[in-house]
């Protein structure tokens, strides 16, 4: 059982708000001062794979594949710690993050995972920590022409094939799809298991392929289907918070009711 | 690849069989585009026995009720769903396509984009309409960027945020004209095969459309604590939510969790209570009109985009709150202010 698992790589989305500066001129997002780290859901979908191995840990095989304009083997360390097997990175000018549509982003994994060849499953969060498109997973499965399963909370293997749960608004259904198939990853899975210091170690060994876009066969020429006009910083909530006091801590609760039926909030 | 001008809006419904709100919203959103083109709105429902929701459709400003009705869109099946609207879309060729952003969409308008190849924009709060053109806006790096998309060629989809823009009010006039599709669906092409579902228990108002929204975080300290602001959130008649720690301890569903990485939430109210404001949960509740923070630390993040707050634990001050609130909720019951 070979799983590939795409993971992006993108600034810290929990960094402050003033580290993500627009560059007008480029029309690109630049982080400062925050650290990259693996998109979010990318992390679940990293954890479903590595239930699948602890199920059966001799013959699962996990890759890493990840596609960017610069990638940290540091940032990429973690993903190998918690339990995946190696690494594949493509890296590339043409891949910053802001020139890449839904669509060429998926175009190049499709390129990336037919060179690596073998697969049976790929994983992929439900969207990526920066962007928020959602929309690669599926993009990948049209791509190379297999199912796309969205929204899963757990994934199973068994001998009949794979079962996914996967989210609805109310509850969840229990879906089954042949391989080689694409999933796409929900926060519902978990958070992606902590490393133990001997693992972070023992993960510096393990094996990092390295390519650029030419290697892929992705030379850029595909058109961008949503085009970036212009980025612009939001306006802020307004920061005057009217801080409700009392007598008592419970005298505040009382007062707090009281002004918000004075405001008509209530 | 079109010039009638059609914009399309897709239509859930409910679990109860009612419209779905976000629709309704889709539907106000697509009736502006169809003005800005002086082109026809057309509405899209598909599903069993729709046959009652495809005439109430009539009401909400659409041209058209586009409706397909068939045993086997029962549920949303990816296969069933794609081939019945690929067909429709072959035979009306609209200029835009507009959904809510749903689960079902979140599945559905990706398919239909790389079917179409068509450019998407999701989780859009803004859709600009100028000069004949159509401008998209939508919330990127956690909603601490704004981005501005165009899109390069028709059709345009877009899948909108809950309540970012107003829904269509329901008129008299039943205008739109229903054409029925009668569509051919083939069980041997769907590639997925669902086993089961498990329904869970209704558990009170749907977070993404909630009016109110009562949420705690870490601070709340487990499940006990929630069980109060249970309570407080049945007193205002709104949904029960919470940051991503309670979530990951178990204290609360995964499925309450709001923010960037949950559900984003836009209610009129949104109470946070031990929540510290990171920055992912904020993006996720920055649509609220009125945040109301309860937090022992003063120096908390959540205060910085609060419009009321108390200092405070908050096992002292819920109680009162939700015992003044009863009241004041109760008295207009009986004659008070309306």
């Amino acid at each position: 059982m070979n799983i590939i698992v795409c993971i992006k790589q993108v600034p810290d989305p929990e960094g402050p708000s003033d580290s993500f500066v627009i560059n007008t001129e480029a029309n690109r997002v630049e982080p400062r001062g925050i650290p990259p780290v693996l998109s979010l859901f990318d992390e679940n979908a990293l954890e479903a794979a590595l239930q699948i191995k602890d199920a059966d840990i001799d013959n699962v095989k996990i890759t890493i594949l990840s596609i960017g304009k610069r990638i940290s083997n540091a940032v990429m360390l973690k993903a190998l710690a918690a339990g995946a097997d190696e690494l594949v990175k493509v890296e590339d000018e043409m891949f910053d993050s802001g020139n890449l549509d839904s669509f060429c982003a998926a175009s190049a994994l499709a390129s990336a995972i037919k060179k690596i060849g073998v697969y049976d499953l790929i994983l992929v969060g439900r969207q990526a920590a920066d962007w928020n498109a959602g929309q690669v997973g599926i993009g990948i499965a049209h791509m190379l022409g297999i199912p796309a399963v969205t929204l899963a909370k757990k994934v199973e293997i068994d001998k009949d094939g794979l079962f996914v749960e996967r989210v609805l608004s109310s509850g969840y259904e229990r879906v089954k799809v042949l391989l080689p198939a694409v999933v796409m990853a929900s926060n519902e899975v978990g958070e992606l298991r902590y490393p133990t210091v001997l693992q972070r170690r023992e993960a510096k060994k393990k094996p990092i392929t390295a390519w650029r876009a030419e290697d892929i066969g992705f030379d850029g020429s595909i058109e961008r289907k949503v085009v970036l006009l212009r980025l612009y910083t939001p306006e802020i909530r307004q920061g005057k918070c009217e801080i409700i006091e009392g007598l008592s801590l419970a005298d505040a609760g009382k007062n707090l009711a009281k002004r918000l039926r004075e405001a008509d909030v209530i | 690849m079109s010039n009638n001008n059609l914009v399309l809006v897709f239509v859930e419904l409910a679990k109860d069989n009612t419209i779905m709100p976000i629709s309704l919203e889709s539907l106000n959103t697509g009736k502006r585009l169809a003005d800005g083109y002086g082109g026809k709105l057309a509405t899209l429902i598909m599903g069993r026995n729709i046959g009652n929701m495809t005439k109430e459709l009539r009401h909400y400003g659409a041209d058209i009720v586009y409706t397909v009705d068939n045993p086997m869109l029962e549920h949303y099946q990816p296969d069933c769903y794609v081939m019945t609207f690929k067909q429709i879309y072959e035979k009306v060729t609209p200029e835009v396509i507009i959904m809510g952003d749903t689960l079902t969409s979140i599945d559905l308008a990706p398919r239909l984009a790389f079917s179409f190849g068509a450019g998407l924009v999701t989780d859009c709060v803004g859709i600009i309409f100028d000069s004949g053109d159509v401008r998209f806006i939508k919330p990127v790096y956690s909603s601490n960027i704004m981005a501005e998309f165009s899109l390069a060629s028709k059709p345009y989809m877009v899948t909108i945020r809950s309540r970012s823009s107003e829904p269509a009010c329901r008129s008299d006039t039943a205008k739109g004209e229903i054409i029925p599709f009668d569509i051919s669906l083939d069980a041997s092409l769907m590639k997925t095969e669902v086993i089961e579902r498990i329904e869970a228990e209704d558990e009170g108002p749907k977070l993404a459309n909630a009016n109110v929204v009562v949420a705690g975080g870490r601070g709340i300290g487990g499940t006990e604590g929630f069980e109060q602001l249970l309570d407080l959130a049945r007193v205002l008649g709104g949904a029960i939510g919470a940051s991503r720690p309670p979530c990951d301890l178990g204290w609360v569903p995964s499925k309450a969790q709001v923010g960037q990485t949950g559900t984003i939430v836009g209610p009129s109210v949104y109470i946070a209570v031990g929540i510290s404001g990171s920055t992912q949960h904020i993006a996720g509740i920055s649509g609220s009109k009125v945040i109301v923070a309860i937090n022992r630390d003063a120096s908390a993040n959540i205060f910085k985009i609060a419009d009321f707050g108390v200092v405070g634990n908050y096992e002292e001050v819920v109680p009162a709150f939700k015992d003044s609130l009863k009241e004041i909720l109760g008295s207009m019951d009986d004659g008070g202010k309306q």
